[in-house]
């Protein structure tokens, strides 16, 4: 009888353990799985941050290089613009030079003058030089050989109001309503995109 | 009887303590979630601190030489010859002339 009653109260003291075990399993394997779902989130973020961090990296040395490169770009325009600038003020002291050379002058400011007259729509017009040239040209036959060379019945006067140039002339009508430009100034302004672009051919082709 | 008794509640304090420890293993979830998570977000997050300063050190690198690059071209404008120079007036007086 004694030896039945302690199997009993063995068996069920064995039983009761073996359900502590099983609900021990059950609540660790819940447990697990939570926590296994939440780093699975985790690192489903965590992969975002490095992702969005690639981009990131990329973006930072781009901007960098780009900022240099913009840097690098302007240092070197303003180094060219420096060097036309130059050359440009070679070529301004060249006319110079060319204006005082009668021989060469003459013939230019003559082909000059009878551009304005071929350009003006006025019958008279009037012919201005800056002050140096009226001095040197005003007595001369300049203006006759120019009508001559536009075979046109025109007619011209000198104006005594000298103009602001290097060299070339100023043709207007009468009434001064029509004027056209013929100084070396002009057709500098008016040559300037192709000067640049013949004198950049030049210097930095290579 | 007495014996089976005691067996019996000792049955249900082996099952209560279980429980018991089940529910405050679940109670320190939410923390260790937490915590788990917290690490794992730190160290993506240091990643991206190291990344961030290569990558301005990578950028520097690059930009010192884009500026030593400048810097030669910037040189070789300055060291233009005398005489294309003067072919360079030339041709300009040359195109303004005819």
């Amino acid at each position: 009888m004694s030896v039945n009653l302690g199997k009993l109260v063995e068996d069920i003291l064995k039983e009761s353990r073996a359900k502590a075990e099983d609900i021990k399993k059950e609540g660790m394997a819940q447990i697990e799985d939570r926590v296994a779902r939440a780093r699975t989130q985790a690192i489903r973020e965590a992969d975002l941050i490095a992702r969005n961090t690639k981009t990131e990296y990329d973006a930072a040395v781009n901007r960098r290089v780009s900022q240099e490169k913009q840097k690098a770009r302007l240092a070197y325009l303003t180094e060219k613009n420096s060097v036309l600038d130059g050359i440009m003020r070679e070529v301004n002291a060249k006319l110079v030079e060319f204006c005082r050379d009668d021989s060469r002058y003459r013939p230019f400011l003559l082909r000059s003058i009878v551009r304005g007259m071929e350009a003006s729509p006025s019958d008279r017009v009037k012919v201005a030089l800056s002050e140096s040239d009226l001095r040197r040209y005003k007595g001369s036959k300049l203006i006759e050989t120019a009508l001559a060379g536009t075979h046109t019945p025109k007619t011209a006067v000198w104006s005594d109001e000298p103009v602001e140039t290097i060299g070339g002339a100023v043709v207007s009508s009468q009434d001064d309503k029509v004027r056209v430009d013929c100084t070396l100034e002009a057709k500098l302004e008016l040559m300037k995109t192709q000067l640049l672009a013949e004198i950049s051919r030049i210097l930095f082709a290579s | 009887m007495k014996k089976i008794v005691e067996a019996e509640k000792e049955s249900q304090r082996i099952l209560e303590a279980t429980k018991r420890e089940i529910s405050d293993l679940m109670k320190d979830v939410p923390n260790r979630v937490a915590s788990m998570r917290q690490q794992i977000l730190r160290e993506a997050a240091d990643e991206r601190e190291k990344s961030l300063a290569e990558a301005e050190r990578t950028g520097t690198v690059k930009a010192q030489q884009i500026a030593l690059e400048a810097k030669r071209q910037v040189e070789t404008l300055s060291k233009i010859s005398k005489d294309k120079r003067k072919q360079a007036v030339e041709r300009a007086i040359e195109l303004l002339l005819s």
